[in-house]
């Protein structure tokens, strides 16, 4: 070939620039020169032979995409784009997660402050966390949604089923990864929720040695700290999307090799053609999928991003300490079933019988053969499905602290209002409307909506936990009356939704002024034993209180979707 | 597929935009965070100050109003006053310079909390030294004692009774009563003396300062041309001005341990002083 001075005095030196250029971008994109790329962009037919299949044998990149898809499957239904959007997702996770990488050393000293300095310190720090959190939490709703489209569509029969079987693995790695991330900041959220999982693996139904050696794996000491937080870590950023990764390649490689499959309705029963595709109903890679994702790319981008700068915001608690239990401890919400489970069976079974569940999943396209993918055909399997997800629901509902009240009443009632840990409606009333006083549950505050606000709330938790003998005497609620019972430890006091109810309380809520820009927030809750006059079942005098700070910040919290108070 | 070009590209605009706001209204946002991350780390401080500090420095960091953690009690503080305008007011605040101490007042009270000081009963406190405080909660309780020291608080160096020169010309002063030595054990109690000084009545109970069951005679040897009253007046308004010999420890040090602020915390009650002489000198 002739050098780049030969071609100057050949040509001219404009000609060979242009020429040089030509020859550059034809190398980078492996085949396609710039009056193609311009001709793909145009939407003119390719010429021949076509430029845009040589990508897909030469690039590595473009070789893992087919040169063509079955027109039928480049609509938005039957993929919904799912499985594009989970690697998107994957894609995401990674480089966003990279960032904080720099910012995060793993260790219970530093990683906490570390975590506000993120947000404090590292200009758009809090943009970066948010958009990793909330790209997490996306990540497992959509790999999940496209779980399901998989196998409303059938896609999981023959040959498909080992594409499924990868699957299965890539959702657990995915909850795992989503989970292993929560524990990083080191707040009472992410410490609790690990030691409660923990718990777990320490129950599972095998001999004690067995269990015993898991947990030292999974915590690398008796007792989560240090060495805990570091193997999280690793798991985190290093094993977990390591295997990830490797399955995504199997799963898609099984993906490419079979055929995306057409829409039920468009092939015989029994038949699989997705790889055999008629020359009139190719869709080629370059340029339409390739526009198409890029659309999508750009798309999802933005709204990632402006639902993480205004409709949602990361969670951070306060320091993990070992030594003070929050009195709700919250798996996140894709994990909330297990925690539903644990509050109705006994732990080793619940423990058992996950990974029986994920092996039935596994092997299910191996024992459900019926041949037809048509929606008409698989009533059974339609219900057996949507009973799953019925009764999965319904565990996550049960996770949540609304159901089965394990504390004191008092403690219950201050934990609606104004609990430790977490959003409340306390911390939606701004600093300057925390006028110190005596405020009654229910009262109204003139000029003063959110506290008001907060002391309605404060009202409802009250009525929730609290019954009447004699009309209520304490306070100006109307209560329903106590149903009483007599137990050896002394009475019981029921209404209809508890049975450890208060008979009459008295309470209030004081706001006293602690330094001149703190204030403190005290419930207090005095309720006197109907059968010993002049003893006290509840005084909670001093004890249940926070203090509010003016620069806390919480109420600009509070504008977030996913923080109501 | 024109269309979609279009709407990536516009996607991708809007996305440039959002984060172009994003960068813009970055600074005040940074503040915020930074302003949200102390006074929260000063309210968790507050609640590690109830349960842990206030039976010995005071529901109010002022060595007044202590209850004992058990029965809640009111009982006689042990701890020096921490809300202080001579402990949180400017940098370096006055206890540091008073103690020659290298670094700043933030530093001062981390380092005092986390170690605690060995003879005294302020305990070590840092889990590191076998006390039940983490780092960070240090670091929350020393923001919190240092919140005391507002703008309002700290305007002003908080007035002090113009002491007499001489202990003869306090105690002439038309509202100092002949002092009460029952009195002046309460005081010597109240005031935490005992800390260092252990009690009078029984030698070697003394941890930090000079034994001072015996000042009555010793105090008469230390300044020429002071009595034992007379020196022991000034070491309690200005501890610096001479330095006893002899510590539990080995030597005093220069600068003296002793804090510098009696004669502020007497300046209310100043009666105070003469009931702690005669309690002293043992009358
Ligand atoms: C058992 C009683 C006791 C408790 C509890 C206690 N302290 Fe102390 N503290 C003392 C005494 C006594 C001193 C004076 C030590 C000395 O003689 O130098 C002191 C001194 C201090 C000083 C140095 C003050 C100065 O002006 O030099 C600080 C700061 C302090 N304490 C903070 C705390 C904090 C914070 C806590 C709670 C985590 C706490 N203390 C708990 C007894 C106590
Ligand atoms: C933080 C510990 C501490 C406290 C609290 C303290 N002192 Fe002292 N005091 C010392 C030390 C150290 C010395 C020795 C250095 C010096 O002379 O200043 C000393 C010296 C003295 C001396 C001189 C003793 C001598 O032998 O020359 C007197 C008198 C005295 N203190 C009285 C008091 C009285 C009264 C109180 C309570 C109002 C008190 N001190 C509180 C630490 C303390
Ligand atoms: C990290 C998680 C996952 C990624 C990145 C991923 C990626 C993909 C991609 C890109 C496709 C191409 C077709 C499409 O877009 O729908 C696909 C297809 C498929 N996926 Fe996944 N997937 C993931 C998880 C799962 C899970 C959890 C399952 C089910 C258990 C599953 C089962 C399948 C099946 C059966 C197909 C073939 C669909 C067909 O041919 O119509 N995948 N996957």
């Amino acid at each position: 070939m002739a050098t780049f001075f030969e071609q100057v005095s050949e040509m001219g030196i404009k000609q060979a620039t242009i020429a040089k250029a030509d020859e550059a971008v034809e190398r980078l994109t492996a085949g396609m020169n710039i009056s193609d790329i311009r001709a793909a962009l145009r939407g003119d037919a390719p010429r021949r032979p076509n430029p845009r299949l040589r990508p897909h044998a030469d690039s590595f990149w473009f070789h893992i995409r087919p040169s063509f898809y079955h027109t039928e499957v480049t609509h938005i239904y039957p993929t919904f784009r799912l499985g594009w959007l989970s690697t998107f997702m994957f894609v995401w996770e990674t480089i966003t997660g990279i960032l904080l990488m720099v910012f995060y050393t793993p260790s219970p000293l530093l990683a906490y402050g570390n975590m506000w300095n993120i947000l404090s310190n590292v200009p758009l720090g809090q943009l970066m966390r948010n958009m990793h959190r909330l790209g997490a939490e996306v990540m497992v709703l959509v790999v999940a949604l496209h779980m399901l489209r998989t196998f409303l569509t059938g896609s999981y029969k023959k040959p498909r089923q080992f594409t499924w079987v990868t699957g299965m693995l890539l959702i657990t790695l995915t909850a795992l990864l989503s989970f292993s991330g929560y524990l990083l900041p080191w707040d009472q959220l992410a410490y609790w929720a690990l030691t409660v999982f923990l718990s777990g693996a320490e129950a599972a139904p095998a001999p004690p040695v067995v269990n015993e050696t898991i947990l030292l794996i999974l915590q690398g000491a008796p007792a989560l700290g240090a060495a805990g937080l570091l193997r999280w870590y690793l798991f985190h950023v290093l094993l977990l999307p390591l295997i990830l990764g490797i399955f995504f390649f199997v799963h898609y490689y099984k993906v490419v090799l079979y055929g995306i499959s057409l829409p039920p309705s468009r092939e015989q029963i029994g038949d699989d053609t997705a790889k055999r595709v008629p020359k009139a109903e190719r869709t080629y890679f370059t340029p339409d999928i390739l526009t198409n994702e890029l659309m999508w790319t750009a798309l999802i981008i933005l709204l990632l991003t402006v639902g993480s700068l205004w409709f949602w915001d990361a969670p951070l608690e306060h320091h993990a300490d070992p030594v003070v239990t929050p009195l709700h401890v919250v798996a996140p919400w894709y994990l909330a079933w297990s925690q539903g489970w644990l509050k109705l069976a006994d732990k080793t079974l619940v423990v058992g019988f996950i990974p029986l569940l994920l092996v039935s999943f596994i092997v299910m396209p191996y024992v459900e053969v019926g041949k037809s993918r048509r929606y008409a055909d698989r009533r059974v399997g339609f219900t057996v499905a949507f009973l799953f997800i019925a009764f999965m629901l319904v565990s996550n509902w049960m996770g949540t602290p609304e159901f089965r009240v394990q504390s004191s009443p008092e403690l219950q009632v201050s934990q609606e209002v104004m609990p430790q840990e977490g959003n409340n409606i306390m911390k939606g009333v701004p600093y300057e409307y925390l006028t110190p006083g005596v405020y009654l549950p229910g009262q109204e505050i003139e000029g003063n909506p959110w506290l008001t606000n907060a002391l309605a709330a404060f009202e409802e938790g009250m009525s929730r936990y609290s019954c009447t003998l004699n009309g209520n005497p304490n306070l100006p609620i109307e209560w329903e009356p106590c149903e009483v019972t007599q137990t050896g430890a002394g009475a019981k006091y029921a209404n209809h939704f508890t049975n450890d109810a208060m008979p009459d309380p008295y309470a209030e809520l004081r706001i006293t002024q602690r330094q001149s820009d703190m204030v403190k927030l005290t419930l207090f809750y005095l309720v006197e034993d109907p059968e010993n006059p002049g003893e006290f079942l509840i005084d909670s005098g001093d004890s249940i209180y926070s203090y509010r700070n003016e620069t806390s910040g919480y109420t600009e919290e509070c504008r977030f979707l996913n923080k109501d108070c | 597929m024109q269309v979609k070009v279009a709407i990536g590209t516009i996607a991708f605009m809007l996305t440039m935009i959002v984060l172009g706001y994003a960068a813009l209204r970055e600074p005040a946002r940074l503040d915020e965070s930074t302003g949200a991350f102390v006074g929260r780390s000063i309210e968790t401080g507050g609640q590690i100050f109830d349960a842990n500090c206030a039976t010995c420095h005071g529901v109010n960091g002022q060595a007044e109003e202590c209850y004992d953690a058990g029965s809640g009690e009111a009982i006689p503080c042990k701890g020096l006053p921490l809300n202080s305008y001579f402990l949180v007011c400017g940098e370096p605040s006055q206890r540091i310079v008073d103690l020659g101490w290298e670094g700043t007042k933030f530093q001062y009270i981390e380092r005092t909390v986390s170690s605690g000081r060995s003879g005294t009963l302020m305990p070590a406190w840092l889990d590191q030294f076998g006390g039940p405080l983490r780092p960070d909660q240090i670091k929350n309780v020393t923001l919190f004692i240092l919140n005391w020291g507002d703008e309002e608080f700290c305007a002003q160096e908080p007035s002090s009774f113009a002491w007499p020169d001489t202990v003869d010309e306090f105690m002439a002063m038309d509202d100092v009563q002949a002092g009460d030595p029952e009195a002046g054990a309460d005081v010597y109690l109240n005031l935490g003396c005992n800390a260092c000084h252990g009690m009078p009545d029984q030698e070697g109970s003394n941890a930090v300062g000079p034994w001072l069951g015996d000042i009555a005679e010793t105090g008469a040897t230390r300044v020429e041309g002071q009595s034992a009253m007379e020196y022991v007046y000034h070491s309690i308004l200005d501890p610096n001005a001479f330095i006893a010999p002899d510590c539990p420890t080995g030597p005093c040090t220069d600068p003296s341990l002793m804090p510098g602020d009696f004669a502020f915390r007497m300046s209310t009650n100043p009666q105070d002083m003469a009931d702690i002489l005669s309690y002293l000198m043992g009358e």
